[in-house]
């Protein structure tokens, strides 16, 4: 780390990389990969041209330490109460990461996530407490269960918009709980629960070393919903989809430019649904059952609160959000009903004062940082010429600010020399000899810079002219400024100098 | 529907009947289009004149054709033909160059290498979207890259290189800046620390390509138009070199200081090899002993100062190893490369003058200009059609550019839509007058291109009126109505066929005869006091020097020096044309100034208004005053399709320190113009306030006439707006009376009229 003492206001500068220019710099890849383990880029000091290493993308140091504590807590701290905890996170985070791919990336307000769990659950437990399949085979019907059901629920997809879908989505959930309770062979019986499914973990030799193994499979699962979640959100399908992301006009501009986002929405949605029932299957593979409280609705509301604290539409934020949620539920079970009331206050705080749950807060505050900045930066102006005080460190070229005093000065003296008899002077002749107050205005107007700068547009040459703004854009056309059409080159210049007048007079 | 285009150029600019001309079209949103041949007459259609006059000319080409859009390959580039495929590489390699990059922020560029971007494969050391040096590679599905982690500094230079082994995919990038007081944007005193050294293993390897290796571009290719450069890189690359095995960074900078042969390089391209006495070609060449030459594309600007320029030459001649810069820009064409819509073999017998191919497609019209010039004499009297001067201004778009434009031009810009169009998107290259998009002048142009304003009817946006070439017309169309009998030939010709002014009695220029080779001076010069007759017609002639290579008349070279009305100014040290090995700039300041050979010189421009002539007390001595036979008053044109006067625009003066020949006639001369005239900046020392027109007496235009050996003689107007007055009321007008004057005297064989006058005594009227 850097020796030096950086400071900013009243806090020590984050660390600088250390910049060793004699040494050759190695970049590490994460195995298999092409992704840097850390992402440093160097850039100059604007304020001291001293070269710098800025970590640009410190997620995946954060998911690796992140993850790796949540695997590595349960396990070390050994009681059965923790692991089971963490277990039921970690099914519960990969739920809701596949639910935000459903509500992120494909844009779908579904709520049939359990449902489809459910259907995976008892689909594949049934197989294997009346057939036996194993296993590993509960898992593939898992998959296929809930890829179907996935197909089944996105057919009104394409009809139904927003509400109308959740709704029926969350219909689905309570015919599925009807039907599971009139139905003798998934366990109606004994209210919905359906028990002696093939378990993946068996019994092993102590109950901790059981629920250790179990907590590492949930583990394992959250990282394959994780993998599935990163290949189809950073993928092609992903994409395309943030194309169509967030509004109608999107969504046409997507299918303008060639881009079949209701096909992909519906791939996404697929895929997230057989992953669902995959971890369904899963579900009542490593508790060895299934019960009817996966179709209900406290079950769903507390998911959604989940997402909703950890922030929308981010794995990171399904995962933090389940695993707090969780915690709160289940640690302190002593709370009984008042765990609900803190979950449900935390999911209002974020929906009342974060943009977007906890994930969102890091931008949110930085944005904090910059207005208070301004404001600060803004009451101490009388320090500051002709420029928002704020601007001043974004100018690299600072003759722009010498420049800008001059031209208030100057300005200054220019306004007050505003006369009729100046603009009718103007009118008489707009080009050659002109008075001297005149002829200063003039050179002023003609040498401002490019941007918005007027010129005169020949739609018929002698016959028809109009005012335009030049764009100082390579590739960005002159803008017409008004529908006046004037029928003489003069008419048009002594247009264009009574804007300029204009300006001139509001600046 | 969409907009229908059509647009086009021709293989030559000057064609002798008997020869053949190809015209070469593209069009949009049509595939088909109407070829007519027309002479053209006329060009400016200010209402005080005749308008816009065009006589088709019945020929075996013209009809309907088959049209469709032609692409230009943009940039400048090195492509390196390699046959025998040795650059071909598909296994470890390194290369090395000394680079210097103008705009490294712009986007990916490549530097050097060879990868196609449409096959996803090749190498290529370049630089990253965010003005990192990079190296990639691509193994036909995915590329991988390198990136090094200490930006690129603009304008500096740099010996950047990579050395990749590809049996354990270990690839070290590296670079560290060249930095004297005189070779870069900054000198040492700026704390920059450039060095760096990284080192990463790759995934992907190097698979081959089918593009070609080359400096400055990668392949790329589109079903529409297929293969194309991309990934242009701006900048000067000088020496650079390549290994098939990896080799250590510190083998590599043998490279800067000169140590490489022992280390038997694949190649070693020293682009300060065959520099010759007499200009620089367009090769770069391999001393490394495997003949991998290349050659530029779109003409990359060499003679350019390289890492190890000391500043204590500016003269690539004197010490060419310090002038190993190759300059390369995005945006530079040269040569459309079109296919050819129509071949016209002119007929014998087609009389000389300014032609266009009219093409036509539903509201979609273009002229493609040419020139036609007869095989021999056919007139007493030459037009030489300034087409140097043409090229130079060649798709200018000044006032899209420079912010002061407006203060230089007096006005507001005046633009069409065609303009618009082009700013949006100038893939027919710029103009002398502008700047490539790293901000270097732009010092070649091309005929081989579509030009928006070296057509008829075109209006300068910059200045409000027609200028260069549909302003000359209006002397064709003078001609015309006067009946004489003329012939019409151009810069070119004259550069093509030495003896050309000899065959006529007198030479007419254009308005704006201000780009002019050497040996077009020296033809002239020699033509003159052999007792030719020139009517020099224009104003700001004779002014720069513009070079040729042999056999590519269609590409001009122009380095704007350090003094001169100027769009931009060489860098220092490059002064010195690539083309001809000659100190560019204004002739001026190679003791050549334009009143050496025509009497007056250029002294101010304007572009606000345009005043009349008044005669001055020599115009009334016997020897002159048959000149003025005709005209009432003293004050003559004060008119003109030109700001309504014949003096003005831009204009010349009579200077006797400047080699005015000393027994010149101050015929006429314009006063009273306002401040936007401004003096010549090649006048100023000290700058000071009085240098505007109306406080400066240098402000003026001068009608000159001087007599020369064997019945000799210059007649020169001093200003641009001269030939704009010639159409109005009729033709008949009292410029139109000066000119016939001077044209009737001039076109008779032996002595001039006046001649007799040799005294003071008696001989005023």
């Amino acid at each position: 780390m850097s020796s030096e003492k950086r400071l900013v206001g009243r806090r020590l500068l984050r660390p600088a990389w250390p910049v060793r220019p004699e040494r050759t710099f190695r970049r590490w890849r994460y195995p298999f990969t092409k992704r840097p383990v850390l992402n440093l880029t160097g850039k100059f000091n604007p304020i001291t041209l001293k070269r710098e290493m800025v970590l640009t993308d410190k997620k995946p140091m954060f998911w690796l330490v992140g993850l790796s504590a949540l695997l590595l807590l349960p396990v070390a701290s050994g009681t059965e109460r923790v692991l089971t905890l963490f277990g039921i996170a970690c099914i519960y985070a990969a739920i809701n990461v596949m639910w935000t791919l459903i509500i992120g990336t494909a844009g779908l307000q579904s709520f049939a996530t359990l449902a489809t769990v459910g259907v995976g659950s008892y689909g594949a437990g049934y197989l294997s407490v009346t057939y036996g399949i194993a296993w590993p085979l509960m898992l593939i019907v898992g998959l296929l269960l809930g890829a179907l059901m996935g197909f089944v629920i996105s057919l009104p997809a394409r009809r139904l918009d927003g509400l109308y879908y959740a709704l029926l989505t969350l219909g689905l959930s309570e015919f599925m709980r009807n039907f599971v309770t009139q139905s003798d062979a998934l366990g109606g019986k004994f209210n919905g629960a359906l028990f002696g499914v093939a378990k993946i973990v068996p019994t092993l030799g102590t109950p901790r070393l059981t629920q250790t193994v179990v907590f590492i499979t949930t583990f394992v699962l959250l990282l394959l919903a994780l993998a599935v979640f990163r290949a189809v959100n950073g993928g092609r399908i992903g994409l395309m989809l943030k194309t169509a992301a967030t509004s109608k006009e999107d969504e046409s501009f997507a299918s303008a430019i060639g881009i079949d986002f209701q096909r992909a929405r519906l791939w996404v949605f697929m895929i997230a649904s057989g992953a669902l029932g995959f971890i369904g299957a899963f579900y009542s593979a490593t508790v060895g059952g299934t019960s009817l409280q996966i179709f209900s609705l406290d079950l769903l509301l507390l998911m959604l609160a989940m997402i909703v604290i950890g922030g929308l539409g981010r794995a990171e934020g399904a995962v933090i959000g389940t695993v707090i949620v969780v915690f709160i539920t289940q640690w302190f079970v002593d709370w009984g009903p008042w765990r609900i009331v803190v979950v449900g206050v935390l999911a209002l705080l974020s929906v009342l004062y974060t943009r977007n749950g906890l994930f969102g807060l890091k931008a949110q505050l930085r944005e904090i940082r910059t207005r208070r900045q301004t404001l600060h930066r803004a009451a101490t102006t009388g320090r500051y010429a002709e420029f928002l005080p704020q601007e001043a460190p974004e100018i690299g070229d600072k003759s722009v600010i010498a420049k800008r005093v001059f031209e208030r000065d100057l300005r200054g003296r220019l306004r007050s020399w505003i006369s009729p008899d100046l603009i009718a002077e103007h009118e008489r002749k707009p080009l050659g000899q002109h008075s001297d107050h005149l002829e200063r205005m003039l050179n002023y107007f003609r040498k401002a810079p490019i941007p918005d700068k007027y010129a005169v547009y020949c739609e018929e040459p002698f016959a028809r002219y109009r005012v335009v703004a030049l764009s100082g854009l390579p590739g960005v056309p002159p803008r017409v400024v008004d529908d006046k059409v004037y029928d003489s080159l003069d008419a048009a210049y002594h247009a264009v100098f009574l804007r300029r007048v204009n300006d001139l007079r509001a600046s | 529907m969409a907009t229908i285009s059509v647009t086009g150029y021709t293989d030559q600019v000057s064609v002798k009947p008997g020869e053949t001309v190809d015209i070469k079209i593209s069009a949009e949103n049509t595939d088909s289009a109407h070829v007519e041949i027309v002479r053209l007459i006329h060009g400016d259609e200010h209402p005080d004149g005749p308008g816009f006059i065009e006589e088709p000319i019945a020929t075996s080409v013209s009809g309907d054709y088959p049209v469709h859009k032609q692409f230009v390959d943009i940039g400048n580039a090195v492509v390196f033909e390699d046959p025998a495929g040795m650059l071909d590489l598909d296994g470890s390699l390194s290369m090395a160059c000394l680079v210097f990059p103008t705009t490294p922020l712009k986007g990916r560029q490549v530097i050097m290498g060879k990868f196609s971007l449409e096959e996803t494969a090749g190498y290529a050391l370049g630089i990253d979207r965010d003005g990192h040096l990079a190296f990639w590679v691509g193994d036909g599905r995915e590329t991988d890259e390198i990136i090094s982690p200490v930006p690129l500094v603009h304008h500096t230079w740099y010996l950047a290189g990579v050395s990749y082994d590809a049996s354990s995919g270990e690839a070290t990038l590296f670079h560290e800046a060249i930095v004297n007081p005189y070779n870069g944007r900054l000198g040492r005193v700026a704390p920059f620390d450039h060095t760096s050294r990284v080192q990463q293993r790759l995934k992907a390897k190097v698979a081959r390509s089918t593009g070609p290796f080359m400096w400055a571009a990668a392949t790329n290719a589109a079903p529409a138009r297929g293969r194309f450069k991309d990934f242009l890189f701006n900048g000067k690359i000088d020496r650079a070199t390549l290994f098939d095995r990896a080799v250590s960074p510190d083998e590599l900078r043998g490279l800067s200081t000169g140590d490489l042969a022992d280390s038997q390089p694949l190649a070693h391209w020293d682009t300060t090899v065959g520099y010759g006495s007499s200009g620089i070609d367009d090769v770069v060449r391999d001393v490394s002993g495997h003949g991998l030459a290349g050659v530029g594309v779109h003409r990359p600007v060499r003679a350019m100062t390289g890492y190890n320029w000391s500043g204590r030459h500016d003269d690539w001649r004197v010490a060419p190893e310090e002038y190993g810069g190759i300059a390369f820009h995005d945006d530079a064409v040269t040569d459309c490369e079109w296919e050819t819509t129509v071949s016209w073999t002119v007929p014998e017998g087609t009389r000389s003058g300014a032609y266009a191919a009219r093409v036509t497609s539903g509201d979609a019209q273009d002229h493609i200009p040419f020139f036609i010039r007869p095989t021999s004499p056919t007139a007493p009297i030459l037009v030489l059609m300034p087409t140097n001067s043409y090229l130079a201004y060649a798709n200018e778009m000044i006032v899209h550019h420079v912010p002061v434009g407006q203060a230089i031009l007096a006005h507001a810009p005046v633009l069409t839509e065609k303009e618009a169009d082009y700013y949006q998107d100038p893939k027919y290259g710029r103009s002398t007058y502008d700047h490539w998009v790293d901000g270097a002048g732009v010092c070649f142009t091309s005929w081989k291109r579509p030009i928006l304003n070296i057509r008829p009817r075109w209006r300068s946006s910059a200045i409000g009126t027609v200028w260069q070439f549909p302003r000359d017309l209006s002397l064709i169309a003078w001609l015309e109505h006067h009946g004489y009998d003329y012939d019409v030939a151009t810069d070119h010709d004259l550069a093509a066929d030495r003896g050309l002014l000899s065959g006529y009695r007198v030479v007419l220029t254009g308005s704006h005869p201000e780009y002019w080779s050497e040996q077009g001076l020296d033809d002239l010069e020699d033509y003159i006091a052999a007792g030719g007759r020139l009517m020099y017609l224009g104003g700001n002639g004779f002014y720069w020097v513009v070079s040729y290579r042999d056999g590519e008349p269609h590409l001009m070279e122009v380095r704007k020096g350090e003094a001169g009305m100027r769009a931009w100014q060489a860098e220092p040290g490059e002064y010195y044309h690539q083309t001809s090995a000659e100190r560019g700039g204004i002739w001026r300041n190679r003791a050549r100034p334009p009143q050496k050979l025509t009497g007056v010189g250029f002294t101010t421009q304007g572009f606000d208004e345009c005043h009349p002539y008044r005669r001055m007390p020599d115009s009334y001595h016997k020897s002159v005053a048959w000149i003025f036979e005709g005209v009432e008053g003293d004050v003559f044109g004060d008119f003109g399709l030109a700001l309504g006067g014949a003096a003005g625009l831009e204009t010349e003066r009579y200077d006797l320190e400047l080699g005015t020949p000393p027994h010149t006639k101050l015929l006429a001369s314009s006063t009273g113009y306002s401040d936007n005239y401004a003096g010549v900046t090649e006048d100023i020392l000290f700058n000071h306030p009085g240098l505007l027109g109306t406080q400066n007496d240098a402000v003026r235009a001068d009608m000159t006439y001087f007599t020369a050996a064997n019945d000799g003689a210059v007649f020169s107007t001093g200003s641009i707006a001269w030939i704009s007055a010639l159409p109005c009321f009729g033709y008949e007008n009292n410029v139109s009376q000066v000119m016939k004057n001077v044209l009737d005297a001039f076109i008779k064989p032996g002595t001039l009229p006046g001649a007799g006058w040799d005294q003071e005594e008696k001989s005023w009227t």
